[in-house]
This record gives C-alpha cells, sequence and structure tokens, in this order.
C-alpha cells in the first residue's frame, strides 16, 4: 500500500536564524537618526534580501515557518519584546511600534474579509474611526472599565457594517466596492459636520487605565525609566497575538475552507451545498470586529480622534498593506505593514511623497507580482506532506 | 618602523588630539528648538511666514558671538488639520533633544495639541492662533501665547459694523473651533451693540460649494456677511458671492488678512473688512528691524501677517534657554516669569495663564489690492463707500 | 417658498447634473469597452484642469490676452494631452491585466488616481493651496427676481448638452461608433469581424479622457478655483451616478448624472440645519439604491443570476 510520505520535520534553526536578523535589522533601522544612515540601512537590506533569494536561502526559512510555526511565534513575539525593551525610553519608537502592531491587527481583520472570504471593503479605515470614536465617547462621558470599551468598540463596528450587509451581499464587483467607497465617504464627512461627536475638531480621548494603573504616566522599573508607551505595548502584543492565533485557526478549520469556497467560486460553492449569504456575513461582521477594537485601542494610545485621521485615502493604504504583503497571508501582513508604517517616519525626505510612492508601489505589485511580497501557499492539510 | 616615521606619526597624532581637544572646547554645544506651522495647504504661505521668521531668529543668535549654545531648528508641518498637527506635536514632544517650540497658526490645530504638550512637559509659545481656549480652557504652565485672542478682535468688528450703520448680519462661520470660537464672540459682541444675526451657516473648512448657503442668504437679504474662517474658503464665499449677485459687506477676521485672500479673488476683494490684533508689522516697535533683517534674507515668502509674532516668540525661547540652560523644567519655570519683556511687538507679559495681552486692534479694509488700515483709508474719509453703506 | 429662489435653485442643480453626466459618461465608455472601471478618471479631470491653467498662464506670459482664443488654446491642450494620457493608461495599465481578476484593475486605477493626484500635489508650483481659475466666459447676468440668470452658466451648459449629443452622434451614425459598440458587445466577434480591438480601445479611452478634461476645465470655469483633490470627490459621484443610471448605458449615465445632482440639491434644500449633510445625504440613498438594484436603475443586460 502506497504510505504517505511523511518527511522529516524541517528544521527549526533557519528561521530562528531569520528571526534574529530581522530583529538586530529592525533595532538598527528604528534607532538610525540620521538619514544616510536609513538610507544606507534599507538598501542594505533589500540588497541583502535579494541575495538571499536568489541563493535559495529563503526556502529553508519558508519551509521552517509553515511547519514549526508555533515554536517560531514564540521567537517573534520575543523579539518584538527585546524590541520594545531596547528602546524602553523613547517615546517616539515605541509609539511606532505600537502603531505598526495595531495597524496589523486591523489589516488582519481587513485580511478575513478581503483574503478570505472575497467580500470587498473600502472602509476599513472608517471602521478603525468607529472603534476610535467609541472610545473616545465612553472614555470621555462614562466610567465603563477600558478593556470592555475595547470590546464595545468592536461590537459598534460589526454592528454599523451590518448596516452594509444587504447591499453587500446583494452586489458583485464594482457595484460591491462603491457600496463600500460610499460609506467611507459617507461617514468622514458625516463625522465632520456632526458636531456631537466633536466635528472637524475631532475629540480627545483619555489614555486606558486598568485597575487604577494609568496607562498616560511614565513608570520606572528599579532606576531604568520606562515610557509610558510600554503600558500600551503590552496591551497591543496581547491584542495581536490573540488576532493573529485567531486568523490561523480560523484559515485552517472549515470556516475558513467554507470561505475560501465561497471566495473562489460562488456558483460551484452554492451547488454544494453553502450558504454564500451566512459565510459573507460571517467574515464581514468578524472582519469589523477585530478592525474596530483596535481602533478602540489605537484611539487611547494617539489620545486624539478626528475624522480626517479617517478617511478614504487612509482605508485605501489598509488595501496596499494587504496587497503588499501578499493577500491572505498574515505574516506577509505583519511585514507590509512594518514597510508602510515605519518607512516613511524613518526618510524624512520622503515624508511628503509617501503617498504617492505607495501607490506607485501597490501598481508595481500588481503588474509584476500580484501575489504580493509573501504569498499565501497552498492550503496544507499534513504537516510535512508536499504533494 | 623606523624612527623617523614613529615621531612622524605621534607627532600627527598628538596634532590631531589636540586639535580635537581644541575644536570641541570651542563648539558650542547644540540645543534644538522646535517649530511648527502650515507649511502645505490653504494657509501656507502664513506658516511658511512665519517658519521664515522664527529661522531669522535662529540665525540672528546663531551669528551672535556672545551666545553659550548653537541652536538648530526642527520644523514640523501641521497641514492646518488637527489630527496631523497632534502627530507631529506628539513627535517633537517626544523627542527629548528638542527643548521647546513656537507652534501652530490654525487654531483648530493649536487648540487640539494642548493637551499633548502637558502630557510631554515640552514648553510651547503660540504665535499665530487666537481661539481664547487655547490658553484659557486649562492651566498648563506649558502653554504660552505671544499673540492676542480673538475676544478683542470680534469687539472691534461688531462697533466698526455698528458705527458705519448696519444692522443686519448674516454668518458664515467653518466648523472648527476656530470659527465656531468667531461665532460665538461676534454674535455677543454684536447682540450687545443691538445689531440683529438674521442667520447662522456652518460650513466645512474645505467646502467648495456655498450656493445652498448662499441663496438661502441671499433670500435673507443682509446688509453684512461676516465670516468666521480661513482665506481659502473666504475666496471661494466671496466669489460665489458675485455669482448670485448679493451685495453685501464682506466681513472678516484676522484668517482672511493675507496676501493670498487678494491674490485668489483680485478685484473682487475690494472692500472687504478685516481685523486684527496688534499694529501693522511696519508700525511695530522693532517692526522695522525685523522687516529689514527679513528681507536681506531674501525668502521667497513675505512674514504675512503673524511673521514679526513667530519672531518675537522663537526670541523669547532663545532667551530663556540661554538664561537657564537646555532643560525643559527650567524653562518652563522661567517663562512663566515673563514681565514686561522688550521684544519687537512690544512688551510682553504672559499672565497666569501664559497669555500676552494686546490691546491694539488694526481695522483693516481691502483698497485697490493692499490692506489698508481703515482710519488711513478713503472708506473711513467718506471718498469710497462699502456696499449698502449710507 | 419663492419660484426665484427655486429656480436658482433648480439652476444650481443642473449645472452641477452636468458636470456629474460628463464625468459619468466617461466611466460607462470604459466599462462598455473594457469592462473595466477606471477610477483614476476623476483625478484625470484635476490633471486637465491643472493643465488648462497651465496653458493660460504659459499664453498670457507671452502677451496673448485674447479671451477666445485663450479659452479655446486651454482646452484644445486639455483635452489632448488627457486624451494621449488616457491611451496611455490603457495600454500600459488597463491592457496587460484583462486575463487577471477584475479587482486587480480595480485596484490599480484606484492607486493610479492617487498617484496623479499626488503628482500634481508635488510638482505643479505650490499644487497644495487651491488655484484661482481665470473666468473666461462673459460674466454678464439678468436679475429675474430672486433668480440670478448667469450667461457662463447658460453657455456651459449648452456647451455640455452640445457634446453629450455630439457623443450619441458619434456612436450611433459614424463607423468608429459601430466599432466601439462592437467591442463593447462581444470582443472575441468584433475582432472576428477584423475590427482593430485595439486601436478601438485606445480611442474610447482617448475619448472618455477627453470629456474628463472638457468637465475640468468647465469646473474650473464654474468655480473659479481649482485644487488637486477636486477630482476624488468627482469621481466617485460620477462612478456613483454612472451605476445608478446602469453601467454601460449613456443614458444611464445621463439620468444617474443628473439624479445625483438633483438628491444633492434636495438634500441642501431639504436640510436647514447643515447643507454639509447634502452629501451623506446622496450617498446613503445611493448605498439604498444598490441594495434595491444591484445593477443600476437601467438594468444590465446580462446578470448574474445564482
Amino acid at each position: 500500500m502506497p504510505e504517505v510520505k511523511q518527511e522529516a520535520q524541517a528544521p527549526l534553526l533557519p528561521g530562528v536564524v531569520a528571526v534574529a536578523l530581522s530583529t538586530a535589522y529592525l533595532i538598527a533601522l528604528l534607532a538610525a537618526e540620521k538619514q544616510s544612515l536609513v538610507i544606507g540601512l534599507l538598501a542594505f537590506g533589500i540588497v541583502a534580501v535579494l541575495a538571499a533569494h536568489y541563493m535559495g536561502w529563503l526556502n529553508p526559512v519558508a519551509r521552517s515557518f509553515a511547519e514549526r510555526e508555533g515554536t517560531l511565534s514564540v521567537y517573534a513575539i520575543l523579539a518584538a519584546c527585546v524590541v520594545a525593551g531596547f528602546f524602553h525610553d523613547n517615546h517616539f519608537v515605541l509609539l511606532l511600534f505600537v502603531t505598526v502592531l495595531l495597524y496589523t491587527v486591523a489589516t488582519l481583520g481587513l485580511n478575513i474579509e478581503f483574503g478570505y472570504a472575497g467580500v470587498l471593503n473600502f472602509a476599513g479605515a472608517s471602521f478603525f474611526g468607529i472603534g476610535a470614536y467609541t472610545s473616545a465617547v465612553l472614555n470621555t462621558y462614562t466610567a465603563v472599565p477600558h478593556l470592555l470599551v475595547l470590546l464595545i468598540g468592536g461590537v459598534l463596528a460589526a454592528l454599523i457594517g451590518s448596516l452594509l450587509l444587504l447591499p453587500v451581499l446583494r452586489t458583485r464587483g464594482h457595484y460591491a466596492a462603491l457600496v463600500t467607497i460610499a460609506f467611507a465617504l459617507l461617514l468622514k464627512t458625516f463625522l465632520e459636520v456632526n458636531d456631537v461627536l466633536g466635528g472637524p475638531q475631532g475629540m480627545q480621548v483619555k489614555g486606558m487605565s486598568i485597575l487604577g494603573w494609568s496607562f498616560n504616566d511614565n513608570f520606572e522599573v528599579g532606576k531604568i525609566e520606562m515610557s509610558f508607551y510600554l503600558n500600551y505595548f503590552v496591551v497591543s502584543m496581547l491584542l495581536l497575538c490573540g488576532t493573529f492565533v485567531l486568523v490561523r485557526r480560523l484559515e485552517r478549520s472549515w470556516i475558513g475552507l467554507n470561505l475560501d469556497a465561497v471566495r473562489l467560486d460562488e456558483t460551484a460553492a452554492s451547488c454544494f451545498g453553502l450558504d454564500i449569504a451566512r459565510w459573507k456575513i460571517t467574515a464581514f461582521v468578524l472582519g469589523n470586529f477585530v478592525i474596530g477594537v483596535a481602533g478602540a485601542l489605537f484611539g487611547m494610545v494617539g489620545g486624539f480622534v478626528a475624522p480626517n485621521n479617517y478617511t478614504f485615502a487612509d482605508s485605501l493604504i489598509m488595501v496596499s498593506i494587504l496587497l503588499l504583503g501578499g493577500i491572505g497571508n498574515p505574516w506577509g501582513l505583519v511585514v507590509a505593514t512594518f514597510i508602510v508604517v515605519v518607512l516613511p517616519e524613518k526618510l524624512q525626505t520622503i515624508q511628503e511623497y509617501r503617498f504617492l510612492l505607495y501607490a506607485l508601489i501597490v501598481i508595481m505589485v500588481l503588474l509584476f507580482r500580484p501575489e504580493g511580497l509573501l504569498p499565501r501557499p497552498v492550503r496544507r492539510y499534513f504537516p510535512g506532506w508536499r504533494a | 618602523m623606523s624612527r623617523i616615521v614613529r615621531h612622524l606619526s605621534l607627532f600627527f597624532a598628538s596634532a590631531v588630539f589636540v586639535g580635537a581637544l581644541v575644536a570641541t572646547a570651542q563648539a558650542k554645544d547644540k540645543v534644538k528648538v522646535g517649530f511648527i506651522g502650515p507649511l502645505t495647504g490653504g494657509v501656507s504661505v502664513n506658516g511658511i511666514g512665519g517658519r521664515n521668521s522664527a529661522e531669522l531668529a535662529v540665525k540672528l543668535r546663531n551669528a551672535d558671538a556672545k551666545a553659550k549654545y548653537e541652536y538648530e531648528l526642527v520644523v514640523l508641518d501641521d497641514e492646518c488639520k488637527p489630527n496631523v498637527a497632534v502627530q507631529v506635536a506628539t513627535k517633537m514632544a517626544a523627542d527629548k533633544e528638542i527643548i521647546a517650540g513656537a507652534t501652530h497658526y490654525c487654531s483648530a490645530t493649536a487648540i487640539a495639541t494642548v493637551d499633548v504638550y502637558h502630557k510631554f512637559g515640552f514648553p510651547i509659545i503660540v504665535w499665530g492662533a487666537v481661539l481664547p481656549d487655547i490658553t484659557y480652557r486649562s492651566k498648563y504652565a506649558e502653554v504660552h501665547r505671544v499673540n492676542g485672542t480673538m475676544i478683542d478682535q470680534n469687539d472691534a468688528n461688531a462697533e466698526l459694523i455698528s458705527k458705519l450703520g448696519f444692522k443686519n448680519v448674516a454668518v458664515i462661520h467653518d466648523t472648527t473651533d476656530y470659527g465656531k470660537g468667531h461665532n460665538a464672540y461676534f454674535s455677543k459682541s454684536l447682540a450687545k451693540l443691538g445689531g440683529k444675526i438674521v442667520g447662522t451657516f456652518g460650513v466645512t473648512a474645505d467646502q467648495q460649494d456655498f450656493t445652498a448657503e448662499l441663496t438661502q442668504i441671499k433670500a435673507l437679504n443682509p446688509e453684512v456677511i461676516y465670516f468666521g474662517g480661513l482665506t481659502p474658503i473666504g475666496v471661494r464665499i466671496r466669489s460665489q458671492m458675485d455669482k448670485l449677485g448679493i451685495k453685501a459687506v464682506f466681513d472678516g477676521t484676522s484668517g482672511i488678512v493675507s496676501d493670498a485672500f487678494i491674490q485668489g479673488l483680485g478685484p473682487l476683494a475690494e472692500g472687504a473688512l478685516a481685523f486684527r490684533e496688534g499694529a501693522s508689522t511696519e508700525k511695530l516697535p522693532g517692526g522695522k528691524f525685523f522687516l529689514e533683517n527679513y528681507a536681506a534674507q531674501k525668502y521667497d515668502n513675505p512674514p504675512e501677517a503673524y511673521g514679526a509674532f513667530s519672531y518675537a516668540a522663537m526670541d523669547l525661547i532663545l532667551d530663556s534657554i540661554e538664561k537657564v540652560g537646555p532643560d525643559r523644567k527650567k524653562v518652563i519655570e522661567e517663562l512663566a516669569n515673563v514681565r514686561d519683556r522688550d521684544s519687537i511687538i512690544g512688551k510682553v507679559t504672559f499672565d497666569d495663564h501664559g497669555q500676552n495681552t494686546v490691546a491694539l486692534i488694526t481695522k483693516y479694509v481691502v483698497q485697490d489690492g493692499k490692506f489698508v488700515e481703515w482710519d488711513d483709508s478713503e472708506y473711513a474719509a467718506g471718498k469710497r463707500k462699502l456696499p449698502g453703506q449710507k | 417658498m419663492d419660484v426665484g429662489l427655486l429656480t436658482q435653485y433648480v439652476m444650481n442643480g443642473l449645472m452641477l447634473g452636468m458636470m456629474y453626466t460628463l464625468v459619468a459618461v466617461g466611466f460607462t465608455l470604459f466599462f462598455g469597452v473594457l469592462d473595466i472601471i477606471k477610477f483614476s478618471h476623476g483625478d484625470v479631470l484635476t490633471v486637465g484642469a491643472f493643465t488648462a491653467l497651465a496653458t493660460y498662464i504659459g499664453l498670457r506670459s507671452v502677451g496673448i490676452s485674447s479671451t477666445p482664443l485663450l479659452l479655446l488654446a486651454m482646452l484644445v491642450v486639455a483635452i489632448l494631452a488627457m486624451a494621449a494620457i488616457g491611451m496611455l493608461i490603457a495600454r500600459y495599465l488597463v491592457m496587460p491585466l484583462r486575463s487577471a481578476p477584475p479587482l486587480n484593475t480595480l485596484l490599480i486605477t484606484l492607486m493610479l488616481g492617487t498617484v496623479l493626484r499626488e503628482m500634481v500635489r508635488l510638482f505643479y508650483p505650490q499644487g497644495a493651496n487651491p488655484k484661482p481659475f481665470p473666468a473666461l466666459l462673459p460674466t454678464g447676468s439678468i436679475n429675474l427676481g430672486q433668480f440670478n440668470l448667469r450667461l457662463d452658466n447658460v453657455i456651459m451648459l449648452a456647451a455640455g448638452v452640445t457634446i453629450i449629443i455630439g457623443l450619441r452622434l458619434l456612436l450611433d451614425r459614424t463607423k468608429l461608433g459601430l466599432a466601439i459598440r462592437a467591442v463593447a458587445q462581444d470582443e472575441e466577434t468584433a475582432r472576428t469581424m477584423g475590427i482593430n480591438f485595439t486601436a478601438i480601445v485606445l480611442i474610447t479611452f482617448a475619448i472618455g479622457s477627453a470629456l474628463a478634461a472638457v468637465a475640468g476645465v468647465m469646473n474650473g470655469l464654474y468655480y473659479n478655483e481649482i485644487n488637486f483633490g477636486m477630482g476624488l470627490l468627482l469621481g466617485v459621484i460620477g462612478f456613483s451616478a454612472a451605476i445608478i443610471g446602469g453601467l454601460g448605458s449613456i443614458y444611464g449615465a445621463i439620468l444617474g448624472g443628473f439624479l445625483f445632482a438633483a438628491l444633492q440639491t434636495i438634500g441642501a434644500v431639504a436640510l436647514p440645519f447643515a447643507s454639509a449633510y447634502k452629501d451623506v445625504f446622496a450617498f446613503t440613498v445611493v448605498i439604498a439604491l444598490m441594495a434595491w438594484r444591484p445593477t443600476g436603475l437601467i438594468q444590465e443586460k446580462i446578470s448574474e443570476r445564482v
């Protein structure tokens, strides 16, 4: 009887080495201040990755990640903590890092909608904004505990999203795109003209505080002064881990299988008895919930919400992160978010040109490598089994 | 190595070593100060004018041999948008190397960022924003302001309108805190003098099409249209007023005192009113000195209405750092004690909220493509009449 | 309400509708021919307006000041330039992606729109500031009570109507129009019949972009001002209008354009507390319409039935 060939599990080492090298590189990049140094580091990074690709060194790394994902994720978390610890008193770098983490969570939510179920959502930033405004309003006017505020932010985003369900379900392709685009514009205009929610001036958001520990005060461990952003880092990291695990499990489960079927061919899927509407609704609502939670936390981190933060252009940035990283691949998202968020801050000279550069990069990606930087691998049924 | 080479290398190394010592001894410590203003967007001429003025202050100070430190100006752009302002304010305040900053022309941005500066303990002096709440809403030791607030401006405005015999006013204001503030203070002042507000319309700061509001205003037939907002939409409203054939007086605030307003409207700008706290730059105590030095730098942009205030703010910051050293907390303490300090805009005193009192209000009217002081104009002399003036 | 006032509102609505229709017709043409939505259409409009402005400034600095000549030159330059850009976009960005999922084309044109917008903002001198656009049409006006009938509005309306009629005639009565309609209906058969597919696509894009240029100049003349962001909202509104009317149908685009303008005007009139809510109102109605008629008011001939 032919046996399913079980190869030995991929070695852990390539993955660990890759994580360690990336961490060192990240620390160097974040610490570099002089523009010439930054540009030098970036050039070095690009050359190094291309060289590794051509020498075939990236293949063992990919295999490690694919098969030993659990362990490597733990290493990645440790790496993040190392980076945070290194910059423990540098407010701005930590703020940047937290921004990356929360944007990754939001794009993971978008990934559930776009990447798994194929539901077009060009209003990602709007749901992010709904979460942020929820935390603004609840923190200012009520005494709801802040962790609960995060949840409520997510629920509210999901609820408002479900108002769009009927048009989203009934439309396909361009028409579906229009629904969410119209919603994105609508929400921004609504927030701007509505005085109750602060109008164009926006609202201040009180910082988070859990059980009396105020997140907005610097604290000290022994003699070392720590930036208050470390508090937010811990919560964001927890949120990211939770969402990452959720997305991974979802993808591997029967739910993920159904979502993929709906995305790839609706006609065939419904012939097989899948209720298209049900799965699209699940993806859309769940995705918006995740985006809303991330938004609520980000509102508290930044301390300020305004309609201009959540425009259609910002939604397009989230979509470009998704495309750049590779639709459907959570690891790709992490990398892409870093690139999109950190690069313009570091390269001051391109700050002004960043929208132009993103758009050009996405056009290049779409023309020459539509799968993105880290394309989603084919679904694996048996770990170690390679067809 | 031969003896000669060894000696030569030793000599060379010592020379370098001593030279380095001498160089570091000569080199002053570098201190960073910051500037935030709207460098892009509709009001960028004001922001760039302010930036050039602050840069001028830093340059003159660095050229002064008596200065203890060498100053570097870090410039950030708030785009006149509150959310961008909060981001750049966080960036500047979180950077421990920047000691203090001269910040903001747009009131909408200034009011959004006061909490950020307080959170990080970053001392700032506002140079262009006129909303009273910026200094008066909370008592933050970090926040100061050298220019005046809009209260006096609107009092003078209402006074002039009533003196000229106009009774019916329609108000258009933008929906940021700046426009809302103007609306609130002007309405109060006008009501005290017996004028009547026939309608109030809020518009967004980047609105394109005002035909809806202006058509309704046309039906209300006011004598004056009061505009509480900035130059970009001021230009649009004035030109669309003309398109709809509305013949009321266009009455604006310090937000439209800008060359961009006249350039945008051409002959249509004739007869527009505007008010600003402080004397015109030429008439300030240090005005001539400032304008001469500014011209010598050959900037593309004029200093605009608030350039002198930006210079004064930066100068005050540099004075404080010279006195107490590059330490944020000490600078905050020092700024709290500013009483009757001389500056190019006159004597500066910060009250317990960090606000400087600027009593004089200048009234402007646009005449022949220039902002002319009302009292010097042909309108005051009766040679020309505003639309609907008796 | 006063009849004059009402007429004023109607006039405002008509002007807006005309501008939206010109954009919507472009969208519908592209969709008809290639089954794609070119989201960068609104930003092509912006580039067209700025090109016209640059032409104006250039000609004035050389000393030409005859108004009709200036207007003509601006229009011609803008139309030719935009037609060229339209063809380039079609050739290098849209056609290579025909075999890819339509999502990619959508995204690439969205990004292209951003590129165009940012290039105007960054590379046109002081592009981030709104720029005054010269008033080149006669500014006489007749006052009929509360209603101020302006000559330039009438001229623009007339021009818009002429263009649309001209387009219709082009499509219905000429060989080129026949070719375009053939390609829109069935690409393969059209090719079999000897029609040069690529050429027709390029020409269609050129026509659509030329229309955008005209709309841009009209917008500039109407508001006496242009800014780099004007294309984004106009593009989305034009797209909504095209969809409301049903993609692929010129009559649908006209219907959609004027319907959207009507929605906005009604919103501005009926909601006295904040005419700024008119956009919210209009977009809500659009979303509701999409829920009711997923492929527009004038239904697409073929729709998915599953």
